[in-house]
């Protein structure tokens, strides 16, 4: 079938799909968290350049300031003009500050630090000679100051100062150029995992896509399956309905037909065995009268014949026997018939005050109840929809068979008790009487069958017509009981039974 | 019938397939004082044959003073359909008829009152009430009135 195979396909379509929408979102989430970090990264990698640009410029602009007031410095002491002078007392005092910025941008790096500081040292001892010569030139001490100036002194610190810068300012250019680098492998990296993650999303919806739409095909091949089936399944049980209540009538028919024609010849028997009976007194009244007149003419009184007495008596007793079989054969049949006539009676259901449906029952039986001094205790019963004939003979015929099966040694109790469920009504009736054997309980059910002391007439259709009846309302019955202790009846019918629920009964 | 009809006698159709039947119900009828012919048929085709002559018009047996006692089983057709026929007929439609069965199903006697039959009895078991019921049907037809001759 395929309803069997085809949920478990759509479990592992169902169970890929929602691996691969995971596995496209994870995809996504790692892409994300890769690009900010990258968009990060070259924040960083910004700052840092920023900082390399204005370190290299303070290197270089340091080293232009000392050339400038070196230069100034030189010139006026060559020439003794003041006009040289002007230089100098404008680079001299840039040099410190800007000094002092390198060293603030440097800061937290140890070797760009101690790099700053010596150059800090250097460019003081280098001002310090500077204004200690054009001191000495402003006194007139023109030698000394070339003495000062012939030491060499100045010189070094300037080609020391130099080479600091120099050196730093290329491997500032190094570290850029390596900071370039990594940024460029990080783009490329982040443009190739960018590219490579939206191919794979573009897979995955592709073949989810895919998936979904076979998926749907093979659920609806099913759909249509299904409904194909279900149609069959309809028209099966249209038919097995059909044959059910055919055989259903036929059943009824037969029954009627069978108790209908057999009392047919019964008629005969009876009309004919009473014909007889007729006959056995005109033949038995020639016999005494006969025997009257041999014996007057013997001369005799007549005397009483004690073999014709008992040849009437055998007579009598066939015909009695021939009667009584043929009176319980004429109740069976009618019972038959009776039975056949209630299944073919049609039901109209409808809401039922349970409650006075027994009160009116009560009602019926009440002489007896109180000329027995027994009790009937009816309690609360929740209402049903159904037949009420149907409800009716059903418990009429329950209470009845509890009043007639009353124990002697104890006055009758018997208590009607209901409650409902969702779907169910569950009526008990419970009596204290002579109970049935746990043997019997299947027995009594059945179509004159009788259970216990058989001293009570009737026939054994009742139980079966209260089942037949209980089952055709779609209903069942069950029976607790116990030999000598009381019996209670349960009567479980549909809460809401119509014509239709059960059709085919 | 023994009074109005002894001058023209009755005759009483009696359809019974059963004769056991037949036998009890002639007895009986005889037993309440009935003297009228009585012509028996066991099966539903003689009987019709009878009653509708050779040339099946009914016209052999108008105005003939008849009553039809009828049951309702026969092998060969229904009584039912013997009632409609007859009841349906110009020339036999005014015949009186009795029909005499064991079925005492209401939809049944209320067909038969619908097709025009003018009596309707169950047979009862019970001999007693057998035999007490056909003699009261003899007392009846010692009473009745079939329709005269034209």
């Amino acid at each position: 079938m395929p309803d069997k195979r085809q949920p478990a396909f759509d479990w592992t379509t169902l169970n890929l799909q929602a691996v691969l929408l995971a596995a496209g979102f994870i995809i996504m989430v790692l892409i994300s968290v890769f690009t900010v970090f990258v968009i990060d990264r070259a924040a960083e990698d910004d700052e840092n350049l920023a900082r390399t640009l204005a370190i290299q410029d303070r290197l270089t602009t340091t080293l232009l300031a000392l050339r400038r007031a070196e230069s100034g410095q030189r010139g006026y002491l060559l020439t003794q003009q003041e006009s040289y002078l002007q230089d100098y007392t404008a680079a001299s005092p840039r040099v410190m500050p800007i000094v002092e910025e390198l060293r603030d941008l440097v800061a937290g790096d140890m070797a760009l630090t101690r790099t700053a500081n010596r150059i800090k040292a250097l460019a003081r001892i280098k001002l310090d000679e500077m204004a200690r010569t054009i001191d000495m030139q402003k006194a007139g001490d023109l030698p000394g100051a070339l003495t000062v100036l012939r030491t060499n002194e100045g010189r070094n610190v300037m080609e020391e100062v130099r080479t600091l810068v120099s050196q730093n300012i290329a491997e500032q250019a190094n570290v850029r150029a390596a900071r370039t680098e990594i940024s460029r492998r990080n783009n490329i990296v982040l443009l190739v995992l960018t590219l490579t993650g939206s191919a794979l999303i573009i897979l995955i919806g592709g073949t989810s896509i895919v998936l979904v739409q076979r998926n749907y095909r093979k659920a609806e091949i099913a759909r249509q399956e299904l409904a194909g089936t279900n149609n069959n399944l309809e028209r099966i049980v249209e038919f097995r309905t059909a044959d059910l209540t055919e055989a259903n009538n036929e059943i009824q028919r037969f029954a009627y037909i069978v108790s209908h024609d057999l009392r047919s010849p019964l008629v005969n028997i009876m009309g004919f065995t009473s014909e007889l009976e007729a006959l056995r007194q005109d033949i038995f009244a020639e016999v005494t009268r006969l025997n009257g007149e041999l014996a007057a003419l013997n001369g005799k009184a007549a005397e009483a014949d004690g073999k014709v007495d008992q040849l009437g008596a055998d007579f009598d007793e066939a015909i009695r026997f021939i009667k009584n079989s043929i009176g319980n054969m004429d109740r069976l049949i009618n019972a038959v018939l009776k039975l056949s006539r209630e299944g073919r009676r049609q039901f109209h259901p409808q809401t039922i005050d349970m409650q006075a449906l027994l009160g009116q029952i009560a009602g019926t039986v009440s002489h007896r109840v109180m000329e027995l001094q027994a009790s009937l205790d009816v309690e609360a019963l929740p209402p049903v929809q159904s037949d009420p004939l149907a409800l009716e003979q059903i418990f009429a015929n329950l209470i009845d068979n509890a009043i007639k099966y009353r124990r002697t040694d104890e006055p009758l109790r018997i208590k009607v008790r209901g409650r409902a469920n969702s779907t169910q009504a569950i009526y008990d009736v419970e009596d204290n009487g002579r109970g049935i054997d746990a043997g019997d309980h299947q027995r009594v059910f059945e179509l004159f069958r009788r259970s216990g002391k058989q001293d009570r007439p009737g026939e054994g259709i009742g139980l079966a017509h209260v089942r037949a009846l209980v089952r055709r309302l779609g209903g069942t019955m069950e029976l607790k009981s116990e030999l000598g202790k009381g019996s209670t009846f349960t009567v479980i019918l549909p809460l809401r039974w119509s014509v239709n629920a059960r059709s085919a009964a | 019938m023994n009074s109005k009809l002894s001058e023209q006698p009755v005759e009483i159709v009696m359809i019974e397939d059963d004769e056991g039947h037949a036998r009890l119900i002639e007895k009986n009828i005889r037993r309440a004082g009935v003297n009228n012919p009585i012509t028996p048929f066991t099966s539903g085709t003689a009987a019709v044959n009878y009653l509708f002559g050779a040339d099946g018009s009914g016209l052999s047996n108008k105005g003939k003073p008849l009553l039809i006692l009828l049951d309702l089983n026969l092998p060969d057709m229904t009584g039912v359909e013997i009632l409609s026929r007859v009841k349906t007929n110009e020339n036999l439609k005014r015949i009186p008829v009795v029909v005499l069965t064991t079925t005492d199903d209401a939809v049944e006697i209320q067909r038969c009152y619908d097709l025009g039959c003018n009596v309707y009895i169950t047979k009862p078991v019970n001999y007693d009430n057998f035999a007490h019921a056909i003699r009261q049907l003899g007392l009846f037809f010692s009473v009745i009135q079939v329709p005269a001759p034209e």
